[in-house]
C-alpha cells in the first residue's frame, strides 16, 4: 500500500484535503498567538502586527489563502455525506453551505471595515 | 478425497435453494443443512428477475381467479391439484418475505402495491420496483444467515448426483477455489439450480443457467417433464436477450411495428380499445406475444437493428416520472445496453428464449422419480405452468415450493436410513470428471457450445416442424458424440478452471437440450409455447399429457406420456383480447 | 466496423506463478462490446485458461467487478471502445487477495456482511394485518441502500480497507445502516456495538472514492458517515445514562 495515494487523482486530492489541516492549525496558533499579545498590551500586539507584514509572513497568508479556500470548498462537498438522509439533493446541500460560508465571510469583511474606519483616530 | 457428512443438500443458493435451506432450518433445526452452489448465493440468476411476484391481495381478487387465469396460461397443461395448492400458498410467502425485509413496492397508505402482468385478470403482481428478484434474493441470502445450521459451500460444482438402489446417497463436488473434490453425503438433496436457457444462443438467463440440475437429475434416473416448453419473453434487447421487464407493458408501456402499428390486435389479443385492460393486447401472455412477433417477422413488419429484427416498445406516454420510480433497472439497461433514453425513444425488442416450463418432474410435495430426492424452481416441473408459464408466476413459485421442498427433505432425513456410497460407484464418479481435465485431444469447448446453440435456434425455435427438429436432434446426437470423444482443454490446471467446469456444463446442457427436442419432435400438436407449424391446431385427445423424457445413456432419451391431472377446469379454448372493462392503474 | 484493441490481462496461477504478470491479447471488437465480452472472447477463442468470473451481464449480479485501467468498474457495463485506440488494463479488484487471475477471495467481505446483521430483527406487525405497513417516505429512508449488490467496487475504492482490513468497510456499513433505517426493524442496538467499534464507523476517513465508483449510486460513504453521529450519539447515551435500558 505504500505511495498508494499517488494511484488515483482522486486519493491526491484527498491527501491534499487532509494535508491542508496543517496550515489551517498554523493560521489558527497564529491568530491565537495575536490574541495573546494583545492581552499583553499595546507594544507587544503592535510587535505581532508588524511581524504578520514580514515577507515569510506574507508569503505563508499567499498560500494559506487557496489552501483554507480549498479546504473550505471540500468541507462543504463532504457535507452532505454526513448528514442524515433527507429529501435535498446533495448538490443543494453543498451549494447552500458554500454560500452560507460566503455570506458570513463577506459579513465579516464588511463589519471589520466598520469597525476599522470607526476605531480609526 | 474430502467427505462431509450432513443431512440435507440443497444444491443451487437463487431463490428456490434459499428458501428451501431456511425451511428445512426452521422445520428442524437440530438438522445439518448443506447449501451448495457454484457461485456465491447473490450472483444466482433470481437476481435478474424483474417484474415481480403474483399473490392473491386484493379484494376484487380470488384463488379462483389465479388459478383460471394459470390454467387457461398453460393451454391446460397444467396439473389443477398443484396449481390449487400453489394459488393458496403464494400470498402468504410473499407475506413472509415483507417480514423478512424485502422492500415490496408501497401504496400511500403503508400496504403493499400490485401491478399488472401479462395473462393475469387482475392487478396481482407485488413488486419491488423493477428489482424484484434481486430484492428477493438479498433478503432472502440475507436472512438466511441467520441460521447457523445453514452450512454454505459457495463456489462448489456439483458433477454428479449419486443413487444408488432408487435412492440419492449424496453429491460429487469440485471447490472451485482449488479444483479439490469434495464428497457430501446425505439422505435427503434438493435441486434448485434454475433453468437451463443457456442452450440457446438469444436468451434472456445468465451464463450459470445451464441444466445443471436436470442433467444431474436425468443422468441419475429422474425424469425430466415437458421440457419442449420453451419460453420466449417477447420484450428484449436485440442481440444480447437482455430482458426489458413485462412489468414495462403491466405499467402501461404498448408494443408497435415499424409502422408505428399496435400489431397486437391482428393476432387475437384485440380490439385495441378500451385500452389497458387485463390479457388483452400487450397484457396478453407471453407465447402469443412472441408468436405475433414471429409472424410479422415474416411479413416484412420489423425493424432492422444491428442485433437483428426488433419491433418497439414505446413507454414515453407513461411520463419520466412513473418510469423513473417504477421501471429504474430497465431505463439503467436500455441507455448502457442499446443507448436509448426510453423516456424520450421507443426500446427496440425482439423475443429470447427466457424460461424452462419443464423441468426434473416432482409431485407436489417436490419429491422427485428417486428416494430422497426433491427439486424447485425452475429446475423443476411440479405441475403449475403447464404449456406456458404466466409472468410473475415462477418469482413466487420458488418461495412456495422452495420452503415446501425443504421442508419435505428435512422430514425425510429425520426418518430414512443413511447408506453411504459405494466405492466403485464413488470412484467411476470421480474419474469421468478427472478424465475431462486429462484430455489433450478434441475439439475446443466453445465450438460445441455454439454449435449447439445454433442449432436450438435453427430447429427448436418458436415454430417448429418435423424436418427441423429431425435435424436438431441427429445434430445434438453428433454434438454429445463429438462431447464424449473429447474437450480439448486449454487449461488443465486444478484452481478455479472455468474451462474445466464449462466443458461439464455443456454436458449436462446437451443433454437437456435433447430432451428438449425429442419432446417437442413427439408432441405432434401445438400447445401454448409449443408450436408446430406441421401440427397447428391443439389435440387434446391425443396430447393432453405430459411428455416424460428419460436418460438413454449415449442414446437419445426415451419420451413416454402421462396423464394431466385435471380436477375442475375442462380443456376449452384460451381466450385472451375481446370486450372489457377498462383498468385503473395504481 | 469491427476494430482490434490491446487487452491486458493480470494473470496468475496459485499452483504454478509466484507473482502477478500481465498477459496482452488482440481481441476484435465492435462498438457494442463490453470489456466483459473482450475477456469472453479470449477465453473461447485466444485462451482458454484465462479466468474471471461473470453471470448475468446486465450489472444486476455483482460477478464482474474489475480494475479497468486502475478504476473499479464493472465489467459488463464498461464498452471497449471508451480504451480504443489505447490498450485496457484488466486486474482484479485491488485490496483483494487474488485466487487466481481476475478472480479474487470474497470471503472476508462475507464475514463482514454476516458481522452486521443484515436482517430484519422483527417487530410483531399490526394487529389485523399479515404485514408491516410501511408508506413510502418511510422505505425513502433506507431504500437506496437496500441496493447494493455487493460488487464490492467500494472496497477496491476504500484505501483505510487496503491499510486495515480489519476495517468494517463500505458495504457491509451500508447494510447494517439500511436495516437500521428501516422502519421495520428492532435490532438497532444489537448493531451499534459494530458500528461504534475502531473498525466500524470510525475506521473510515471519508475519502468519498467509494461513492464515487458505485455503480447503483448507494452512496456508502454517506451511509457510514451519518452513523459517525449516531455513534457519538450512542456514546454519550452511554456517558449519561450508564445503566439505562437498551430501547430499539
Amino acid at each position: 500500500m505504500a505511495g498508494w495515494w499517488k494511484r488515483h487523482p482522486y486519493y491526491l486530492w484527498y491527501m491534499l484535503r487532509e494535508a491542508s489541516c496543517v496550515f489551517i492549525t498554523a493560521y489558527a496558533l497564529i491568530l491565537l498567538w495575536g490574541l495573546r499579545r494583545l492581552a499583553q498590551g499595546e507594544g507587544p500586539f503592535e510587535d505581532w502586527l508588524e511581524s504578520l507584514g514580514t515577507p515569510g509572513s506574507l508569503a505563508f497568508h499567499a498560500l494559506a489563502l487557496p489552501v483554507v479556500l480549498y479546504h473550505a470548498w471540500t468541507w462543504f462537498k463532504v457535507m452532505p455525506k454526513t448528514l442524515p438522509d433527507t429529501r435535498l439533493p446533495a448538490a443543494a446541500i453543498v451549494a447552500g453551505g458554500v454560500a452560507a460560508s460566503a455570506a458570513c465571510s463577506a459579513a465579516l469583511l464588511v463589519a471589520v471595515w466598520w469597525f476599522g474606519l470607526w476605531s480609526v483616530p | 478425497m474430502q467427505t462431509v457428512e450432513t443431512d440435507v443438500i440443497v444444491v443451487g443458493a437463487g431463490g428456490a435453494g434459499l428458501r428451501a435451506a431456511i425451511a428445512a432450518a426452521e422445520r428442524a433445526p437440530q438438522m445439518r443443512i448443506a447449501l451448495v452452489s457454484k457461485v456465491l448465493p447473490m450472483r444466482s440468476h433470481t437476481v435478474a428477475a424483474e417484474g415481480g411476484a403474483a399473490g392473491v391481495t386484493r379484494r376484487e381478487d380470488s384463488f379462483d381467479a389465479h388459478f383460471n387465469d394459470t390454467v387457461s396460461g398453460g393451454d391446460w397443461l397444467c396439473d389443477q391439484d398443484v396449481v390449487d395448492f400453489f394459488v393458496r400458498r403464494c400470498t402468504g410467502e410473499l407475506e413472509q418475505l415483507e417480514r423478512w425485509g424485502c422492500p415490496w413496492s408501497r401504496q400511500a397508505d403503508g400496504h403493499v402495491n400490485t401491478r399488472f402482468f401479462g395473462g393475469m385478470s387482475v392487478q396481482r403482481t407485488w413488486f419491488a420496483a423493477d428489482r424484484s428478484g434481486f430484492h428477493m434474493l438479498h433478503t432472502l441470502f440475507q436472512t438466511s444467515l441467520k441460521y447457523p445450521s445453514i452450512r454454505r459451500f459457495d463456489e462448489y460444482f456439483c458433477t454428479e448426483l449419486l443413487a444408488e438402489d432408487g435412492a440419492v446417497r449424496g453429491v460429487l463436488c469440485i471447490c472451485i477455489a482449488t479444483g479439490e473434490l469434495v464428497l457430501l453425503q446425505a439422505p435427503s438433496i434438493v435441486l434448485a439450480t434454475g433453468g437451463a436457457g443457456r442452450v440457446f444462443r438469444q436468451n434472456t438467463n445468465a451464463g450459470t443457467v445451464t441444466g445443471d440440475g436436470m442433467g444431474l437429475a436425468f443422468r441419475a434416473g429422474a425424469a425430466l417433464r415437458d421440457m419442449e416448453f420453451v419460453q420466449w419473453h417477447p420484450t428484449c434487447l436485440p442481440g444480447t436477450g437482455i430482458l426489458m421487464t413485462e412489468a414495462c407493458r403491466g405499467e402501461g408501456a404498448i408494443l408497435v411495428n415499424k409502422d408505428g402499428y399496435r400489431y397486437l390486435q391482428d393476432y387475437g389479443l384485440g380490439p385495441v380499445d378500451p385500452w389497458p385492460r387485463a390479457k388483452a393486447m400487450e397484457l396478453g401472455p407471453r407465447d402469443r406475444l412472441s408468436q405475433a412477433f414471429w409472424h410479422e417477422r415474416r411479413k416484412g413488419r420489423t425493424l432492422d437493428t444491428p442485433g437483428g429484427p426488433a419491433v418497439h416498445l414505446d413507454l414515453r406516454h407513461l411520463g419520466a416520472k412513473k418510469i423513473h420510480e417504477r421501471l429504474p433497472l430497465i431505463t439503467e439497461a436500455a441507455k448502457t445496453f442499446a443507448g436509448v433514453d426510453a423516456v424520450k425513444e421507443p426500446i427496440p425488442v425482439c423475443p429470447a428464449v427466457h424460461y424452462t416450463m419443464g423441468g426434473v418432474a416432482t409431485n407436489v410435495d417436490c419429491k422427485a422419480g428417486l428416494s430422497g430426492l426433491y427439486a424447485a424452481g425452475e429446475c423443476a416441473s411440479v405441475g403449475i405452468h403447464g404449456a406456458n408459464r404466466l409472468g410473475s408466476n415462477s418469482l413466487v413459485e420458488i418461495v412456495v415450493f422452495g420452503r415446501v421442498a425443504g421442508e419435505s427433505a428435512a422430514e425425510h432425513a429425520g426418518s430414512a436410513s443413511r447408506k453411504g456410497i459405494s466405492g466403485a460407484h464413488l470412484q467411476s464418479a470421480e474419474r469421468r470428471v478427472l478424465e475431462m481435465l486429462s484430455n489433450d485431444r478434441g475439439e475446443k469447448l466453445a465450438t460445441l457450445r455454439d454449435e449447439m446453440r445454433d442449432a436450438m435456434e435453427d430447429g427448436v425455435g418458436i415454430y417448429r416442424d418435423d424436418a427441423g427438429l429431425r435435424a436438431a436432434c441427429a445434430k445434438l446426437a453428433s454434438l454429445r458424440e463429438r462431447h464424449r470423444a473429447g474437450v480439448r482443454l486449454d487449461d488443465r490446471s486444478r484452481a478455479f478452471n472455468t474451462e474445466w467446469l464449462g466443458a461439464i456444463e455443456l454436458g449436462f446442457m446437451l443433454e437437456v437440450a435433447q430432451a428438449m427436442a425429442h419432446g417437442a419432435l413427439e408432441r405432434r400438436e401445438s400447445r401454448g409455447a409449443h408450436r408446430r407449424l406441421d401440427f397447428e391446431p391443439r389435440d387434446d385427445a391425443g396430447f393432453l399429457r405430459h411428455t416424460l423424457a428419460r436418460h438413454a445413456g449415449e442414446g437419445a432419451p426415451r419420451i413416454d406420456f402421462r396423464p394431466v391431472t385435471i380436477t375442475k377446469s375442462a380443456p376449452r379454448e384460451r381466450h385472451y383480447g375481446g370486450e372489457g372493462k377498462k383498468a385503473v392503474l395504481t | 466496423m469491427t476494430r482490434t484493441i490491446r487487452i491486458e490481462c493480470l494473470r496468475y496461477h496459485p499452483e504454478t506463478d509466484a507473482e502477478p504478470r500481465l498477459q496482452a491479447y488482440e481481441v476484435p471488437f465492435t462498438d457494442d462490446m463490453s470489456v466483459l465480452q473482450g475477456l469472453q472472447y479470449i477465453k473461447d477463442h485466444l485462451d482458454g485458461s484465462l479466468t474471471f468470473r461473470w453471470s448475468c451481464r446486465m450489472a444486476i449480479c455483482g460477478s464482474c467487478g474489475q480494475m479497468v485501467n486502475g478504476v473499479p468498474r464493472l465489467g459488463c457495463e464498461t464498452f471497449l471502445r471508451e480504451f480504443w485506440p489505447g490498450t485496457v488494463r484488466v486486474e482484479p479488484l485491488e485490496h483483494f487477495p487474488i485466487v487466481r487471475d481476475l478472480a479474487i477471495d470474497q470471503s472476508d467481505f462475507l464475514a463482514k456482511l454476516e458481522s452486521v446483521k443484515p436482517y430484519l430483527v422483527q417487530k410483531a406487525p399490526p394487529a389485523g394485518e399479515n404485514t408491516n405497513l410501511q408508506a413510502p417516505e418511510e422505505m425513502q429512508a433506507y431504500y437506496r441502500y437496500s441496493k447494493c449488490i455487493n460488487y464490492l467496487l467500494c472496497y477496491a475504492a476504500c484505501p483505510q480497507y487496503g491499510l486495515n482490513p480489519a476495517f468494517t468497510g463500505p458495504a457491509a456499513l451500508t447494510l447494517l445502516h439500511r436495516y437500521n433505517a428501516d422502519s421495520r426493524d428492532a435490532g438497532r442496538a444489537q448493531r451499534m456495538p459494530v458500528v461504534n467499534q475502531e473498525d466500524g464507523v470510525w475506521g473510515c476517513t471519508l475519502v468519498g472514492y467509494c461513492s464515487e465508483v458505485c455503480p447503483k449510486d448507494v452512496d456508502p460513504a454517506r451511509a457510514v458517515n451519518q452513523n459517525k453521529v449516531n455513534s457519538t450519539l450512542d456514546y454519550f447515551k452511554h456517558f449519561l445514562f450508564p445503566r439505562a435500558k437498551e430501547k430499539s
